[in-house]
């Protein structure tokens, strides 16, 4: 089952800017409903509206995550722009998770 | 076989004799830890336990965290089963849990994910059994103790809640072993069996050894296993009660003269020692008894360790003995091998599949000194006493031959080559050397011989182009053969 909540589009869903962001979840699970928690305040400080968060709930799909081959939750995947990139974890460390989504810390 | 306690329920691994071992198999519903070296075959061993129950109607589910799922479908090819088939028809599911390797970490996380991918599998098959390979791999992710102890018991309570019989293996180093992480899975599961490899006397070698068994009774010894045609093989010698047969009727040597002396032949079943010195006619006196059983329509089982099955061939046709037509008539096999070519532990399956196959009545081993050879003098007593062990259970008549160079002198004997055996050796015929000044002649003395009279005089012998013969007639064992004959009733 996946929920996608998306900003208002300044740079619509597949242009150039905008952000698609998947987060492979495990239900309740504390590391997983803080990193949900991370994205959310993490796009909205950051990435001004060009973004789609798509959440995905393992236990309640597990074949989106063969798909995926994720093992471990939560586990975020930058699916555009490309490259694709995977974090792993509740996406604590911010500065970090910032660099990994190549986005600059002043830019907001 | 001994009457066998199931104090908590077990699932048979159908492994040639790692049952015995773990008397009855693998805990049900429980977590078993296979921990060893690179090569020392913990993939074959979890592979070949989920093969063999998905045959016997037994799904389950294999998790590799370490080679490709086609990697596994050939290796399980090599040793005769079908995965892709099994695969097929839902009795096997094979999960790649690779990581790509690429990923950055930010934060905790957990293996939540991999376990509803898992469950997914299972519910799909109706798995019963899953092993998970290289969980060493998985573990090397969490840079960190507490989280990997986390995870394993996340993992270890989910297993026991799906009530899965789990194999998980663990690659591990020597060094490193103390203090990682793995402890804490010896500690956490039901059943640790630990694989290691080795070299000893430039031989390989692999050696099994439970560790721990929660609720259940184990064979603690090291065991040797190798790599058959059909997957792992273990010889769990010492698990096993004496069960030898007992010593059958006397069947002739193919020598009037030695018959004689031994007071009617040697026994079935018996183990036989021909000890002597290079050039007394050691295989010469085997194959006589050879080509006399192969006579009686017996079948005989020689294996050569010292010379090609072409040279021995002509070598015996020297002293007239010509072994041709009995191996023709598939009554005589020789297998021959170069005792250094591979480890004791090899030389002993290759022969195990040859008795199973070939149903001998009789096997010659010619020679213990060479076995010697096959890495150190333990792995040539290991391969001996569990050769005989064996055949001694089968009821096979084993027949030795050794050389020895202390021509004839009593007590060095049966210390054959430094390898003790004697307490299995039911006969032992000793050919010598004995020098005149005119000129050297051999003798033949049974040194002994179990459960029957025998003579105790060195006997004149020749080797002629008719093969053996005695000059000076042979004698029943003084005082001692009107007993024995009507004992035996007059046979």
């Amino acid at each position: 089952m996946s929920k996608t909540s998306q900003a208002k589009p300044r740079a619509r869903k597949g242009t150039p800017g905008h952000y698609l962001l998947r987060l492979f979840i495990a239900g309740n699970g504390q590391n997983s409903q803080k990193a949900l928690a991370n994205l959310r305040s993490l796009c909205q400080q950051h990435l001004d509206g060009c973004y789609t968060i798509e959440t995905i709930d393992v236990v309640e799909d597990f074949q989106a995550a063969i798909k995926d081959n994720i093992l471990v939750t939560p586990a975020l995947i930058l699916v555009a722009p490309l490259p694709r990139v995977i974090v792993l974890g509740n996406l604590s460390d911010l500065p970090k998770v910032l660099a990994a989504l190549r986005v600059s810390d002043g830019d907001s | 076989m001994r009457g066998k306690r199931y104090p908590i329920p077990k699932v048979p691994t159908k492994i040639a004799g790692l049952d015995e071992i773990l008397e009855g198999g693998l805990p049900r519903g429980r977590t078993t830890v296979v921990s060893g070296g690179p090569g020392s075959g913990k993939t074959v061993l979890g592979l070949e336990f989920l093969c063999r129950g998905a045959i016997a109607g037994e799904p389950g589910v294999l998790v590799t965290f370490e080679e490709r799922a086609e990697a596994v479908r050939l290796n399980a090819a090599a040793m005769g089963w079908d995965v892709a088939a099994l695969e097929k028809a839902g009795k096997i599911a094979i999960i790649e849990a690779r990581f790509p390797g690429e990923e950055i970490v930010s934060g905790d996380f957990d293996i939540q994910g991999l376990l509803a991918i898992v469950g997914g599998h299972v519910k799909r098959v109706g798995a019963r059994q899953i092993v998970m390979d290289a969980l060493d791999v998985l573990l090397r992710i969490y840079g960190d103790a507490k989280c990997e102890r986390n995870e394993l018991s996340r993992l270890h309570d989910w297993l026991t809640d799906q009530e899965l019989t789990s194999v998980l293996s663990v690659k591990t180093y020597h060094d490193d072993y103390q203090g990682s992480q793995y402890e804490f899975l010896d500690f956490m599961a039901d059943c640790v069996i630990r694989l290691d490899h080795r070299v000893v006397g430039q031989v390989a070698t692999r050696r099994l050894r439970v560790i721990k068994y929660r609720g259940s009774g184990f064979g603690t010894n090291e065991f040797p296993y190798v790599f058959g045609e059909r997957g792992i093989v273990l010889f769990p010698l010492t698990t096993a009660e004496l069960t030898h047969q007992p010593l059958g009727a006397k069947v002739s040597t193919g020598l009037e003269g030695l018959d004689l002396m031994l007071d009617g032949g040697f026994r079935c079943a018996s183990c036989i020692l021909i000890s002597g010195s290079s050039g007394t006619g050691k295989t010469t006196l085997a194959s006589t008894f050879a080509q006399a059983a192969c006579d009686r329509d017996e079948k005989v089982l020689y294996l050569n360790f010292e010379e090609s099955k072409e040279a021995m061939i002509s070598g015996m046709l020297s002293p007239g003995i010509d072994l041709r037509p009995s191996i023709r008539d598939k009554k005589l096999l020789i297998q021959t091998a170069m005792p250094e070519s591979t480890g004791s532990d090899n030389h002993l399956n290759r022969v195990m599949e040859t008795i199973d196959s070939f149903q001998p009545n009789h096997l010659i081993l010619d020679a213990v000194s060479a076995c010697v050879r096959m890495g150190s003098k333990q792995a040539a007593f290991d391969f001996m006493m569990r050769l005989i062990s064996v055949v001694k259970e089968k009821g096979i008549t084993s027949i030795l031959t050794n050389q020895n160079n202390s021509n004839g002198r009593i007590g060095n004997d049966e210390k054959l080559s430094g390898i003790g055996f004697s307490s299995v050796v039911d006969a032992v015929v000793q050919l010598r050397f004995a020098e005149t000044e005119q000129e050297i002649t051999r003798q033949m003395l049974v040194v002994k011989s179990r459960g029957s009279a025998h003579s105790n005089r060195r006997q004149l012998y020749a080797i002629t182009d008719r093969g053996i013969e005695f000059p000076d007639h042979p004698r029943r064992p003084p005082g001692r053969a009107g007993k024995a004959r009507r004992k035996d009733g007059g046979k």
